[in-house]
């Protein structure tokens, strides 16, 4: 199974890729409207904004918490 | 094409993951290395050829981990996923790594700055999906008016209480016990 790239998402469905395009290496969370991926500023404070909504945690803690995820991912190797 | 050395390095690397994986569910992250080198049956400086410190065992051990839990749950998650399925998909996935992940929550505080941040990003995985889950219900008007994160705190303090105090509910997986118990319950505390 493909994982998304940029947010280590399995992707095993067609829905789950973006623009249900099972060639893409990234999937539909990680794709804007046009299709074209994230960037890394984009994604980075989306995840950020995400992980605060979803856990509350402190903004410093989870920014620390995203770089930490996003290092580890094919797309962002060059940002770090 | 991976050579034959390439082969016997992953191989070795994964078997030492597995012993670490079930020596610290057996005995907690104090377990030694001497302890993990003897139960993967390779000689202790092994070891430090596949991981330099116990510090990245522990954070390539957590990430392994993190990656099998966010398979496991994606397999599971479906579309259009209730309430009630996805909760007990993620205790399913927790049942299938109780004694790890009990350890490992117990002991989060005691390990280093960078397994905390692993143990987030696990989390991240199950606050996905249900947050999913939740704006589905939301949109019908089904949950009543509590932010995100106290609906998944909530959840996970609750499966956190039981199983850190498992002793208290059963003197087998607390997770088997009171899977149907503690869903029920939790779903009638969010639910309008």
């Amino acid at each position: 199974m493909k994982t998304c790239i940029a947010c280590g998402m399995p992707m095993k469905k067609e829905s789950d890729f973006a623009m249900g395009d099972t060639s893409k290496e990234y999937c539909v969370y990680c794709a804007k409207a046009d299709g074209s991926m994230h960037s890394f500023e984009e994604k980075k404070q989306s995840l950020i904004n995400f992980t605060i909504k979803t856990q509350g945690l402190d903004e410093a803690v989870a920014e620390k918490a995203v770089e930490n995820m996003m290092r580890q991912l094919p797309a962002w190797k060059e940002c770090f | 094409m991976k050579t034959k050395r390439q082969i016997q390095k992953e191989a070795t690397r994964k078997i030492i993951l597995n012993a670490a994986y079930q020596m610290y569910a057996n005995e907690g992250f104090s377990a030694t290395t001497n302890q993990i080198a003897k139960a993967a049956n390779v000689s202790h400086g092994t070891i430090f050829v596949h991981f330099p410190t116990v510090d990245n065992l522990i954070i390539c051990l957590l990430e392994r981990f993190g990656s099998e839990i966010n398979e496991h749950l994606h397999l599971l998650s479906e579309k259009d996923e209730s309430l009630e399925t996805f909760l007990a998909a993620h205790i399913n996935v927790l049942i299938c790594y109780e004694d790890f992940y009990k350890r490992l929550i117990s002991e989060i505080n005691s390990l280093p700055q960078e397994a905390k941040y692993v143990f987030i990003n696990i989390q991240s995985v199950v606050s996905f999906h249900l947050n999913q889950v939740i704006e589905r219900e939301k949109e019908k008007m089904a949950i009543k008016e509590i932010p995100m994160h106290i609906i998944f705190n909530s959840w996970l303090g609750l499966i956190h209480y039981y199983l850190t105090n498992n002793y208290l509910f059963t003197a087998g997986s607390v997770l088997t016990d009171h899977k149907d118990e503690l869903i029920l319950n939790y779903i009638k505390l969010i639910r309008k």
